[in-house]
C-alpha cells in the first residue's frame, strides 16, 4: 500500500495543465498545444465546482452523522461501541470511495476525512481523560501526551491525504504542544511568545524549502497554506494583545483587566514593525503570501492599538481610515500602470477568473437604502445610523 | 511545480519547440507582478469604510459644522465620484461593455454610498419625505437601477435590488421591517416571493432578449434566494401565520423554482444556483415528509425508524446526485 491515498499523478497533471493554462491565456501557448498537454496530461478523478463542493461536502456531514445515529440506536447509545465500529466503517468507506470514485478533494472526502479525524481525537481524549481519569489543564503531563497523540495522527493524515485543514491543525497542534511544554518549565510564560514565534520562523524556513523541492509536489498546497500561516503565528506570537490577555488567561484568579506584561516596549514595538517588514518584503521579493499576510496583520495591529487605546472616536478613526485607504489604493492603481519596479495595477491576464459573485459581496456589504426610522427616533447617540457596513436584508 | 520544470517535462513529451521555451522563459522572466485583486480590495474596503464612517460622522459633529456644510460636502464628495465615472464612461450598449479599468466603477461605487448618507441624513434631519417612507427608499432604487445600466455595473444592480426589496418591506409594514427580526412572519414574506418572482423573471428575459444579457445571474441570484428565503421561513414557522400562503401552496412554489434553477444552472453552468436549487428543495422534501408522517400516524415507532432511514438514505442520495450530476443533466 503506498503512503499517497491519491494518486500523485494527480497533483503533476493539474500543475502542468495549469500552467499550460495561463501561458495559453498570455498568447504564449497555441491552442493545438494546450490540448496537446491535456491529452498527454489527463486530469482522470473527480473534483468538481467549487459549490458542488460544498454541497458535497454538507451532504456527506448530514448523512454520515445521520448513519452514525442510526448505528448508535441499535447499540442502545453505547459510547464505544457506536464509535469504533463507525470508525472502522468509515476508514474503509474512505479508502474505497477515493478508490472506486476517483475523488480528490472533492467535498465527500474532506468530509469523511473530518469525521473520521474528529472521531479518533474523541476517542484519545476519552481514553486519556476519562478512562485513564486525568485532569485537564495547561502544563499538565496529561495534555502532553494527548497533544502529541493527536499530533502523531494529524501527521500521519497530512502524509496521506495532503489535505490543507488537517494540515492546518497539525501545524496549530504542534505549536500548542510546544506551548504546553513550556509551561511546566520554569520561566516557560515569560519565555513563551519568542519559542513560538522562534518556532514559527524555522517553521516558515522549512516549509518554503520543501515547497521548492519536486518531490514535494503532493503537499504543494499544504506547504503554500502553512508558509502562509507560519508567518501568521510568528506575528500572533508576539502582538502585544496576544501575549497580554494570553498572560491573563494563564493566571489564575480573576482580574477586571489584563495585567501589564514585562517587555512590553518590546512587544509594541513588534506588533507594529511586523506588518511593515510583511508589506515591504512582500512588495519587494514580490511574494503574495508576504503581501496578503501584511495586509491581515496590519489590520490586527490596529485592532490591538484600538483595543488599549482609542486615540480617535470609532466614527472619525472609520473616515479617516477609509479616506487614507481609499487614496492609497488610488494613487497606487495610477502610479503602477504601466508596470512600475516589476509591479503593475493591470489585471494578470495568466490568473483565473474570478468567481462571478462580486454584486453578491456588494449586495452582503454595501448599504444601499436609507433605515427607516421611525421620525420620533433622532440619531443622537450615533450608533443607529449608516454606520454598520453589514446591511442584512 | 516551478515554471522551468514544467517546461523541461513540456519539451520532453515534445510537446513545446525548444525556440517557444525560450519566449516562454523570456516572458516569465519579464512579466510584472500584478497587484489588481490587492488594490481592488484596498480600495473596495477604503470606500465602504468612508461611507460607513462619514454616515454616522455627520450627526456626532452637527453642533460644530453645521447642516449646510456637511450637506455641501457630502454632496460634493458625490457628486466628484459620479462625474469622475461619467467623465470615464463607455459609450452604452446592451451587451457588456469593456472596462476602461476599475477606478470608474468604484467611484461609481462610492458616490451611490454617498448617495445612501446623504439622503438619510436629509431625510432624519430635515423630514424631506415626511412619513413616506416608501418614497424614501424608492428612490435608491429609482437612482441606482438607471445607474447601473448606463455603467454596465453589477455592483450598483445589486444595490439597487437590495433598495428594492427594503422598499417593499418597507411599504408593507412600514416602522417594524429593520427593527425587528420578525421580517418573514407576516404578509411581507408574500411580497418578498413575488419580488423574487419579478427578479427571477427580469433576469431570465434580460438573457432571453440580450439586454445586458450578463446582468441575468445578479437578478437571479438574489431573487430566487429572496424568493426560497421567504417561502422556506413561512413554511417552516411553528405559529402558522393567517397571513402567509399554506404549504400547499408553499411547497410546489419552492420545488418549481427549484427545478427552474437546476434547469438554468444546466444551461449556463451556474453551480450556486445547481447547489441553491438542491438544497431548498432538500428541505421541503424532507418538511413534506416530516408532515406526512406527521398527518399518517404521528410519530410512533415506525414513523420514528422511517425518519431515521431516510435521513442518511436521503443525504447519500444527493451526494450520488451530485457526484453523477455531469451525466444526469448531460453537462459538457
Amino acid at each position: 500500500m503506498s503512503l499517497h491515498a491519491y494518486n500523485p499523478d494527480w497533483p503533476r497533471h493539474e500543475a502542468l495543465q495549469a500552467q499550460a493554462r495561463r501561458w495559453h491565456r498570455r498568447g504564449l501557448l497555441t491552442a493545438e498545444q494546450l490540448a496537446a498537454v491535456e491529452a498527454r496530461f489527463p486530469l482522470d478523478f473527480y473534483r468538481p465546482h467549487l459549490f458542488l463542493r460544498i454541497g458535497l461536502f454538507l451532504f456527506t456531514v448530514l448523512g454520515a452523522l445521520a448513519s452514525v445515529g442510526f448505528w448508535g440506536m441499535t447499540t442502545q447509545f453505547d459510547f464505544l461501541g457506536t464509535l469504533i465500529p463507525c470508525l472502522l466503517i468509515g476508514a474503509v468507506v474512505l479508502e474505497l470511495v477515493i478508490r472506486r470514485k476517483r475523488l480528490y478533494h472533492s467535498g465527500a472526502d474532506n468530509a469523511l476525512l473530518y469525521l473520521e479525524l474528529l472521531g479518533l481525537v474523541t476517542l484519545i481524549g476519552y481514553v486519556v481523560f476519562e478512562k485513564l481519569d486525568q485532569e485537564p489543564g495547561p502544563g499538565t503531563a496529561s495534555l502532553t501526551v494527548v497533544l502529541l497523540l493527536i499530533l502523531a495522527l494529524l501527521v500521519l493524515a497530512t502524509l496521506r491525504y495532503a489535505d490543507v485543514l488537517v494540515a492546518v491543525v497539525a501545524y496549530l497542534c504542534a505549536l500548542l504542544l510546544l506551548g504546553n511544554v513550556l509551561l511546566a518549565l520554569p520561566f516557560g510564560t515569560l519565555l513563551l511568545p519568542f519559542v513560538l514565534g522562534a518556532a514559527s520562523a524555522g517553521a516558515y524556513a522549512w516549509f518554503t524549502r520543501q515547497l521548492r523541492r519536486p518531490d514535494r509536489l503532493y503537499y504543494r498546497r499544504c506547504l503554500a497554506w502553512l508558509r502562509g500561516l507560519a508567518l501568521g503565528t510568528a506575528y500572533l506570537a508576539v502582538n502585544y494583545w496576544a501575549v497580554r490577555e494570553g498572560n491573563a488567561a494563564l493566571l489564575s484568579g480573576y482580574a477586571p483587566e489584563s495585567p501589564q506584561i514585562p517587555l512590553a516596549w518590546l512587544f509594541c514595538l513588534l506588533t507594529a514593525a511586523i506588518p511593515l517588514l510583511y508589506l515591504v518584503q512582500g512588495l519587494r521579493r514580490p511574494d503574495r503570501t508576504w503581501l496578503w499576510l501584511g495586509l491581515l496583520t496590519a489590520a490586527f495591529s490596529v485592532f490591538t492599538l484600538r483595543y488599549y487605546r482609542s486615540l480617535l472616536p470609532a466614527e472619525t478613526a472609520a473616515t479617516l481610515a477609509g479616506a487614507f485607504l481609499t487614496a492609497l489604493a488610488v494613487w497606487a492603481t495610477r502610479y503602477l500602470h504601466p508596470a512600475r519596479h516589476g509591479l503593475t495595477s493591470a489585471p494578470d491576464e495568466a490568473e483565473d477568473q474570478q468567481l462571478n459573485l462580486e454584486s453578491l459581496v456588494v449586495a452582503q456589504t454595501a448599504h444601499s437604502a436609507p433605515d427607516a426610522a421611525p421620525a420620533g427616533v433622532q440619531f443622537g447617540g450615533g450608533h443607529s445610523g449608516g454606520g454598520g457596513a453589514t446591511g442584512s436584508y | 511545480m516551478s515554471p522551468e520544470s514544467i517546461l523541461a517535462e513540456l519539451q520532453a513529451q515534445h510537446l513545446l519547440p525548444p525556440e517557444q521555451a525560450a519566449l516562454i522563459r523570456a516572458d516569465e522572466a519579464r512579466r510584472p507582478f500584478s497587484l489588481h485583486r490587492e488594490l481592488r480590495l484596498v480600495l473596495y474596503l477604503g470606500i465602504v469604510t468612508l461611507s460607513g464612517g462619514l454616515g454616522v460622522l455627520i450627526y456626532e459633529n452637527i453642533d460644530y459644522i453645521g447642516h449646510g456644510v456637511v450637506v455641501a460636502g457630502i454632496a460634493g464628495l458625490m457628486l466628484l465620484c459620479l462625474g469622475y465615472a461619467f467623465r470615464h464612461r463607455q459609450p452604452f450598449t446592451w451587451a457588456e461593455a469593456p472596462k476602461a479599468g476599475f477606478l470608474p466603477d468604484y467611484a461609481l461605487l462610492l458616490g451611490c454610498l454617498l448617495f445612501v448618507s446623504l439622503e438619510t441624513y436629509l431625510q432624519v434631519q430635515y423630514g424631506v419625505f415626511g412619513t413616506r417612507y416608501g418614497l424614501a427608499t424608492l428612490l435608491p432604487a429609482l437612482v441606482f437601477l438607471p445607474l447601473a445600466y448606463r455603467f454596465d455595473h453589477r455592483g450598483v444592480l445589486a444595490m439597487g435590488i437590495t433598495a428594492l426589496a427594503a422598499w417593499v418591506g418597507v411599504s408593507i409594514q412600514p416602522l417594524s421591517a429593520f427593527v425587528t427580526n420578525d421580517f418573514w412572519h407576516s404578509r411581507l414574506s408574500t411580497a418578498a416571493m413575488l419580488l423574487g418572482l419579478g427578479l427571477m423573471a427580469a433576469g431570465l428575459l434580460s438573457e432571453q432578449h440580450g439586454r445586458k444579457a450578463h446582468f441575468a445571474f445578479t437578478y437571479l441570484s438574489l431573487g430566487s434566494n429572496l424568493l426560497l428565503i421567504a417561502a422556506t421561513a413561512t413554511l417552516l414557522a411553528f405559529t402558522p401565520d393567517d397571513a402567509g400562503l399554506p404549504p400547499l401552496v408553499l411547497v410546489p412554489l419552492i420545488l418549481l423554482v427549484c427545478a427552474a434553477l437546476v434547469w438554468y444552472a444546466r444551461r449556463t453552468h451556474s453551480y450556486l444556483l445547481l447547489l441553491m436549487g438542491v438544497g431548498y428543495a432538500y428541505v421541503a422534501v424532507t418538511y413534506t415528509l416530516v408532515r406526512l408522517i406527521d398527518a399518517v400516524g404521528g410519530f410512533n415507532e415506525a414513523g420514528f425508524t422511517l425518519m431515521l432511514l431516510y435521513i442518511p438514505l436521503s443525504a447519500f442520495g444527493v451526494v450520488w446526485l451530485f457526484l453523477n450530476i455531469k451525466k444526469i443533466l448531460r453537462l459538457k
